[in-house]
């Protein structure tokens, strides 16, 4: 049986805090958020935390309205925000929106046997949904906890969750996850159900 | 890139002088280009066309990004080009290239174009005679911009949008949407790129296999769809013909990755860019000849009727769904835009 691991998604200040009803929502959901990985790590499951950062070069980075390149490495914007980091956690960078897309995601959770991934973060309908789908790809079982998913607008985060539960992904909220681990063991992988 | 290429430095301005660099430049590009290249270095291609009809056709290619997974602009722009003549029912022979390049382009890149556009001449079997090159300052283009201009011969009658009636079945030689995911997919990193590809293809050779096998009056009209996708194709049938056009949703040819991405993107398949697919306006006693011949070849095996040119005098393009019923499928006014953060 392969191993667990959690990855987050853009927990960081410029991506958090862009805009006042982000802030607010982030702040519903980041005590329940918090706990959820406190517990993951408890049972002795990695997390890995996804971080984005804007490349000065691509054409494609989203700058602000001042023209500004937030998310510049190195910079208090860019690092992942302390609440949500713990002991022995990881810190991948990304430059675009998919955790796998041209990073160490892949050869990591290889080098550490993981065979399922449980993506949170934000914002729901583009980092976690893609990270979800080329997770699903490269053959890892993938699973998405309902309240760990954080998006600006609420049926955004709904919308997008019904895409993850019907292509690529099991959604659960976080207790039936960590319910699932303790009775089984394991997180079982999804059959694959295609939406007419 | 292989390694003898790496170390070329950059594209200057003064490549585009007019003076030694730019002869270098342009040796360069010669050089790379290779038996596909019988320009003779005169400010005019001198060349022979066989007597007759001729068809000709333009370009510009602009790509973001212009290096994909599974190709490149200069790939595009061979296909692109190729493609709009073979589908008039022209056999292509030569093609123009004009190629602006920006100040600090890697030369390994222009390289990897000229050798793109090489390779997929050959296939399509064309010829490179003239071409031209320019450069800008850094960001005034996005690394490469392509224009080409492309020249075939008329073999069979042509191919003509007014000889579509109604009852013509609306054929498509392979998926729709990959092109647009593909492209997007690396522009944004969605994660799609590896199992979406691009469908750039030459098709001169399927046109060639079909209009050989099934004789003339079989296909009375062939668009190659690209920019605006199926839907503006159909649009533009209508349009033409006075009829309504109609095509069945369940039977559109979508990978399933591909209906994934649209799916989360809020886009429609219908109205994404293409670079290997065609669209075919067949009578409908050649239909499944048409379907044989296309599937027979490698560039159309997933070739699918989805649709017909209606008896109804009113220029709509209808989508019906699987309960039967039908719904009018609007002219967008621009791009669709993809919902992404």
């Amino acid at each position: 049986m392969g191993k667990i691991a959690v990855l987050t998604n853009d927990l960081q200040g410029d991506v958090v805090y862009l805009t006042p009803e982000r802030t607010a929502v982030m702040a519903d959901a980041q005590p329940h958020y918090i706990a959820f990985l406190d517990e993951m790590r408890r049972r002795g499951h990695t997390v890995y935390h996804l971080q984005l950062i804007n490349l000065p070069d691509d054409p494609n980075a989203n700058r602000r309205a001042d023209g500004t390149l937030p998310l510049q490495r190195d910079t208090e914007g860019a690092a992942i925000l302390p609440a949500f980091l713990g002991d022995g956690d990881v810190i991948v960078e990304k430059n675009k929106d998919s955790g796998f897309y041209e990073t160490k995601m892949h050869e990591l959770l290889q080098e550490a046997g993981v065979e399922t991934v449980v993506v949170t973060g934000l914002q729901t309908q583009i980092c976690v949904q893609t990270t979800a789908a080329d997770a699903f790809f490269r053959g890892y079982n993938v699973w998405v906890p309902s309240e760990c998913v954080v998006s600006d607008k609420p049926e955004d985060r709904d919308r997008s969750l019904s895409w993850l539960a019907g292509y690529c992904a099991t959604v659960a909220s976080s207790k039936e996850i960590l319910e699932t681990l303790d009775t089984k063991g394991e997180l079982p992988r999804m059959v694959v159900k295609t939406l007419p | 890139m292989a390694s003898s290429v790496t170390g070329l430095g950059e594209v200057v301005l003064d490549h585009g002088s007019g003076a030694k660099l730019s002869g270098e430049l342009i040796s360069f590009v010669v050089d790379t280009l290779g038996e596909v290249y019988i320009g003779e270095m005169e400010d005019s291609a001198m060349l022979s066309v066989p007597a007759g009809r001729i068809a000709m056709t333009t370009d510009s290619f602009v790509a973001d990004p212009p290096f994909f997974g599974n190709g490149d602009i200069g790939k595009i722009s061979v296909c692109g080009t190729v493609n709009d003549l073979a589908v008039v029912g022209a056999r292509p022979l030569y093609l123009t290239l004009g190629m602006i390049l920006e100040t600090g382009l890697p030369l390994a890149r222009v390289h990897q174009v000229c050798t793109s556009i090489r390779e997929t001449a050959l296939e399509a079997g064309v010829q490179i005679v003239c071409g031209d090159t320019k450069v800008v300052r850094k960001g005034e283009v996005d690394q490469i911009y392509l224009n080409t201009a492309g020249i075939g011969v008329f073999e069979r009658a042509p191919l003509r949008m007014r000889d579509v009636r109604p009852g013509d079945r609306v054929i498509l030689s392979g998926p729709i949407g990959n092109h647009t995911v593909h492209l997007l997919s690396i522009r944004e990193g969605l994660g799609f790129e590896q199992r979406v590809l691009s469908d750039c293809a030459p098709l001169n050779g399927l046109m060639d296999l079909l209009l050989t096998t099934v004789g003339e009056g079989a296909v009375h009209s062939v668009r190659d769809v690209t920019r605006g996708g199926l839907a503006a194709v159909l649009h533009e049938y209508a349009r033409a013909s006075g009829h309504a056009v109609r095509f069945e949703k369940n039977r559109l040819p979508v990978q399933f990755e591909t209906v994934m991405a649209t799916d989360m993107l809020g886009i429609n398949a219908i109205h994404a860019a293409n670079e290997g697919c065609l669209c075919l306006f067949v009578d409908p006693a050649a239909e499944q000849d048409v379907l044989a011949v296309l599937r027979s070849h490698k560039y159309g095996a997933e070739a699918t009727t989805i649709g017909e040119v209606t008896a109804d005098a009113d220029p709509l393009v209808l989508m019906r769904d699987a309960d039967g019923r039908d719904s009018v499928v609007e002219e967008l006014q621009g791009a669709e835009l993809p919902r992404l953060c």
